[in-house]
């Protein structure tokens, strides 16, 4: 537990060191650069945005739908993605579908399906978490179709020699055999997830009611609210950094560091 | 490898001095979508500002909304831009150095539905979206206006704005989904109107009272200080290119028709059917700025019209 936490503690120290730094980078361009406050304003006035978005405005709970969406996305997409792999890994033809499928899908960008999802879905929640899931689901199964083919096969044997049936294969054997593919699927999917989020709200606009994050940059811009539009952006950034550290970090070390298999 | 990087270098360093040196105008003008725009298509076509002044060299850029052009307008790379009054003002309310030097349109614009139950304002519930450009625009100030004069307050549909360009919102209104309405101008008003079950809701004029410029043109101080005398020139070249069209509409469609998947006799239709005048002058400025002070928009309003407004006479 103590490794834990120091760990975790020498890790936010690096990313405040890294971040000040480029914060200061940031005052140094201002003070030396004569911009027009329009172009890049001081992270002074971008904090007081940023206050101002929590007290005047309505970020906090814009925060808190941005969050919901992903999460709802990325669960389902999950699943979705986990569906797939069980497929793949149960027949010849189950993983020929699958391999065709990602290879269709995968290179195509969720902004690129929008306005099919405009007229399929509407413009509601509905069609961001679809647009969602599809960033999710493709860099997952392939990274979880990874995993599997990673899975030394004197595990699979052993399975066999068992006679397990394909589902206790599937959650005996393979899930925990893949799990740091797994994992790396997970955090490209948030990453992927997120950004789709972001670029969809900023093209959909409000969501129940208020919108997003990517809303909140979005109406910023439409009012040329410089410093309100680099909060928003600030914002995206700490939410991303929060998950990856936190989040992801304490499910690395409890597992696949625990257990010695990190890639 | 180094003999591409010197190469490369000695070309950018030529190309950039051969623009120097010449001394000539350049000037690079940024418009939006739709037929409000189609006097800068004449202009375009015909050679006009190349006619009337020798020499300049103009840049033409089609952008996707007037965010994009403030933006390229403050990154110095656009002198001359065309919207709507709305985000010229709030760009002005931020501090960009620019001022309204010529009209360019007046059209119906109007809010569309396909329900049948939306009669007035007054029928649309929190969940009826409303399909726009963008928060801030000459559509969404319009719709405020009408809200404020039927419902008594400006932003009870801000929470159900849907931003859409033109084409996406006339699409997302045509197939009768959840999109409930649909602010929009010529000619996308027009081509959703003439389908079956659309109904216009209010349009600009009855929400602002009077007629009002709805698309004008706007310069930088950098480049109307410098080029005084040229920008009056294009002022005038604009207003002949509106005068064109509203005299010689048929000749206007055969220059037009190539943008537009229209049929022709439809496009003329259009420029023929009132919906749509051009004129330099620009109308509706003092109501445009009291509004949006009143609504907080803005934050100051121009102590004397000077600060935004370039009087030019026509040559």
């Amino acid at each position: 537990m103590k490794y834990l936490s120091n760990r975790i503690l020498n890790k936010i120290f690096e990313r405040f060191m890294w971040i000040g730094l480029l914060v200061l980078i940031w005052i140094i361009a201002v003070l030396l650069g004569d911009f027009s406050p329009l172009i890049l304003p001081s992270p002074y006035k971008v904090l007081q945005a940023l206050l101002k978005g929590f007290t005047e405005g309505i970020l906090g709970k814009q925060i808190l739908i941005s969050i919901v969406l992903v999460f709802a996305g990325m669960s389902i997409g999950t699943l979705i993605a986990l569906a797939f792999l069980f497929l793949a890994v149960s027949s010849r033809m189950g993983d020929s579908l699958v391999t065709t499928l990602t290879a269709v899908f995968h290179p195509l960008a969720g902004i690129a399906l929008l306005p099919v999802v405009i007229l399929w879905f509407g413009t509601g929640a509905l069609s961001i978490i679809f647009i969602i899931i599809h960033s999710v689901v493709w860099p997952m199964v392939t990274n979880l179709l990874m995993g599997y083919r990673s899975i030394p096969e004197p595990y699979k044997i052993v399975g066999r020699n068992y006679q397990l049936s394909s589902f206790k294969m599937f959650f005996n054997i393979t899930l925990p055999g893949s799990f740091p593919y797994i994992l790396a699927g997970l955090k490209i999917s948030w990453a992927r997830a997120w950004r789709a989020l972001i670029s969809a709200e900023m093209i959909f606009g409000a969501v129940f009611g208020s919108g997003g994050v990517g809303w909140f940059i979005f109406s910023k811009r439409v009012f040329m609210d410089t410093p309100g539009m680099f909060a928003g952006i600030v914002v995206v950034i700490i939410i991303g950094v929060l998950i990856e550290d936190f989040v992801f970090g304490v499910i690395e070390s409890r597992t696949v560091r625990r257990w010695g298999m990190s890639l | 490898m180094r003999f591409l990087t010197i190469l490369s270098i000695s070309l950018i360093v030529f190309s950039s001095c051969s623009n120097n040196k010449s001394g000539d105008i350049s000037v690079t003008i940024a418009e939006q979508y739709g037929l409000a725009y189609a006097p800068l298509q004449i202009l375009k076509e015909k050679k006009i500002i190349e006619e009337q002044i020798p020499g300049i060299k103009v840049n033409w850029v089609k952008l996707g909304n007037t965010a994009a052009i403030r933006e390229a307008v403050l990154g110095g790379k656009v002198d001359i831009g065309f919207m709507g009054i709305p985000p010229f003002l709030i760009g002005w309310d931020k501090g960009m150095d620019w001022k309204i030097f010529t009209g360019l349109s007046k059209a119906q614009i109007g809010l569309v539905t396909w329900r049948e139950d939306l009669k007035t304002l007054n029928d649309f519930g929190p969940e009826d979206r409303i399909a726009l450009p963008q928060p801030g625009s000459i559509q969404h100030i319009l719709l405020s206006m009408a809200a404020e004069k039927y419902l008594g307050r400006s932003d009870i549909f801000d929470n159900q704005l849907v931003t859409m360009k033109h084409p996406d919102g006339m699409s997302a209104l045509l197939s009768k989904r959840d999109v409930a309405a649909h602010f929009t101008s010529p000619p996308y008003i027009m081509m959703e109107l003439s389908e079956p079950d659309m109904t216009l809701v209010v349009d600009g004029k009855e929400a602002m009272g009077s007629d009002f410029t709805f698309i004008a043109g706007m310069v930088t101080d950098k480049f109307s200080s410098k080029h005084s005398d040229s920008l009056s020139l294009i002022k005038s070249s604009i207003a002949q290119a509106g005068e064109f069209i509203m005299e010689h509409p048929e000749e206007a469609v055969a220059i037009l028709k190539k943008d537009y998947s229209i049929p022709e006799e439809v496009l003329l239709s259009y420029l023929t059917g009132g919906g749509l005048v051009y004129s330099p002058e620009v109308e509706g400025l003092p109501k445009f700025i009291n509004f949006m002070k009143d609504k907080g928009y803005l934050e100051k309003t121009p102590e004397n019209i000077d600060e935004i407004f370039i009087e030019q006479d026509i040559k």
